[in-house]
């Protein structure tokens, strides 16, 4: 009986970060047990059906499109050739093009990189030298290394002289788009966003995010990897320096040479027989979001909404924090999936629009009052949604009554699909680049690894399988 | 085993991990990484396939060994041959 519940590495997580892992270690012979405390993979780019309409939880856009200028240098590239999944296979459908939406300026961008610097260069004449400085600084800091030292991005921002509103629109997005830190981003990350976001670009593959995970799970299992569904993990045994067993919660043992575990580092400590329950309230991160959907009669071009992604803030100073009240309506990010140059013709479009909230408030709501609140922030969310889009205010009853469906994933929600605490989006501040732990047998993959994002995920966990368990010795 | 067979299951390991590169015209005295997009995540894969497939173990000090098929012809043999004759 031991030896059917002992295996060479055990992945606690079937996120993008884990299920990249385990794959890379079945391609290479190693035993492997993939542990999920879910029914569902793909942990925070997850998917549901509601209303007979499918939803994707994470997936805005994928970044790091191998555009034309950055090709085979691309992440997402390399990703794919990492697992041996066709980068085709994904069919991706590239943005129509995104905009930043400040209250006197606004910068558009599309998957071509030049362009996008001749159009800051447009809105901000004053800070063309400075703006192209600071591209050369960014270019030239090792930010995809593992030592890669954290600075804050506002501080060289303010350092680079490029005027204060260009580098509050350039925080915008890439906040959004991976900050696990209050008000700020560390510079490496910045750095990766932004390559992602605007030197290589968006992208959305054309069945969304179940492309990425279908041909995971099915290569998962082709190559006889155990996957356990509904099996949370309740306790690390520890012996000396190293993990002996890993109890479930269904009270049964596992035994694994090596454990990766991607739930997250304080997830992952308090799971330690050893854990001594020092306060660890620092390390957690506390930036969440509220995600309200509408599916919609039509198509986004009859009332041209032409934009794939709109990052809003409604003045001049952007503020990446978790709010007091339950969902921050001055910025937020506007997304319209059916605005990826899709193929597929709908007569139905999403309208998707995210916000910071607080977590503490929609975890503590009865089943009730969590439902009514939900409804009452949907209008609203909309409502002021509206003022970014073309022609949005003025059409408010229009655009009300093409309202077929709509779903709202908050804080909450986030935390049961990714077991993150606080239902953080973005994990722990404090980040383990290379994975590893003070254990020598157990290794943190995705979120709090710091590589951010559907990409950085998946290539964390590709990295922590390379570098620690495949790389020989 | 030759050299020229060892070349070919070089190449063949490249088709494999990265099928979107053009093997056509692979000059075997030039570097792999001058002519190919390769970096050292698809190094490490052909290191891997070899001990995989051939059960041929590189140490990680002489990855460098590996830089052009010529190199991968010389560094291999030996290796080839002591798999073959234990």
């Amino acid at each position: 009986m031991v030896e059917n519940n002992t295996y060479d590495v055990a992945v606690i997580g079937a996120g993008l970060s884990g299920l990249s892992a385990a794959l890379r270690l079945a391609m290479f012979g190693k035993k492997v047990l993939v542990l999920e405390k879910h029914y569902v993979v793909g942990g925070l780019n997850s998917f549901y059906a509601k209303g007979g309409k499918k939803f994707d939880v994470g997936l805005h856009a994928l970044t790091n499109f191998p555009s034309e200028d950055s090709g085979k240098k691309s992440p997402l590239f390399k990703l794919c050739r990492q697992l041996r999944i066709p980068l085709d296979s994904l069919q991706l459908k590239e943005q129509s093009y995104s905009r930043i939406s400040f209250p006197e300026k606004e910068l558009r961008f599309s998957n071509n990189f030049p362009n996008f610097i001749e159009e800051v260069n447009e809105k901000f004449p004053a800070s063309k030298d400075a703006f192209g400085k600071l591209l050369k600084k960014m270019e030239e800091f090792p930010a995809y290394s593992v030592d890669a030292p954290e600075l804050s991005t506002r501080e060289i921002l303010k350092d680079s002289s490029i005027d204060p509103l260009l580098a509050e629109m350039l925080l915008c997005p890439t906040c959004y788009y991976g900050s696990a830190r209050h008000d700020d981003i560390d510079f490496p990350t910045f750095v990766m966003l932004f390559d992602a976001i605007f030197r290589q670009g968006l992208a959305r593959p054309e069945e969304g995010i179940r492309a990425i995970l279908d041909p995971l799970c099915r290569k998962l299992k082709e190559l006889g990897v155990e996957r356990r569904m509904n099996t949370g993990v309740s306790k690390f045994h520890v012996h000396d320096d190293q993990i002996a067993e890993i109890e479930l919660e269904s009270g049964e043992n596992v035994i694994a040479e090596q454990i990766i575990s991607t739930c997250g580092v304080i997830e992952t400590e308090s799971l330690l027989s050893s854990h001594d329950n020092e306060d660890n309230q620092s390390k957690v991160g506390n930036f969440t979001i509220l995600e309200s959907i509408s599916v919609m009669q039509g198509t986004p071009k009859e009332l041209n909404w032409e934009e794939t992604v709109v990052f809003f803030n409604d003045s001049e100073k952007f503020d990446y924090i978790c709010p007091h009240n339950p969902v921050d309506l001055r910025s937020g990010v506007i997304c319209i999936p059916e605005n990826y140059h899709s193929t597929t013709d709908s007569s139905n479009f999403k309208l998707r629009i995210t916000h910071p909230a607080n977590f503490p408030f929609w975890s503590s709501l009865s089943k009730q009052q969590y439902r009514d609140e939900k409804e009452k922030y949907e209008d609203r969310i909309l409502q002021n949604g509206l003022r970014y889009l073309n022609g949005g205010t003025d059409s408010m009853d229009e655009i009300a009554d093409r309202i077929i469906l709509r779903d709202t994933f908050t804080p909450k929600t986030i935390k049961r699909f990714t077991s993150h605490e606080n239902g953080t989006l973005y994990g722990s501040p404090t980040k383990s680049r290379d994975g590893s732990t003070k254990y020598k047998n157990l290794f943190l993959a995705g979120t709090d690894q710091g590589y951010i994002g559907i990409v950085g995920s998946m290539l964390g966990g590709i990295a922590v399988a390379n570098n620690q368990i495949l790389r020989p010795a | 085993m030759t050299k020229d067979k060892i070349k070919q299951i070089v190449l063949d390991i490249i088709a494999e991990i990265a099928p979107d590169e053009d093997l056509t015209d692979v000059k075997p005295e030039v570097r792999l990484r001058d002519q190919l997009d390769l970096d050292s995540m698809d190094f490490l894969d052909i290191v891997m396939e070899l001990r995989k497939q051939h059960g041929i173990d590189v140490p990680e000090a002489e990855y460098r060994e590996l830089e052009s098929l010529d190199s991968c012809g010389n560094y291999l043999l030996p290796k080839f041959e002591a798999s073959a004759a234990a």
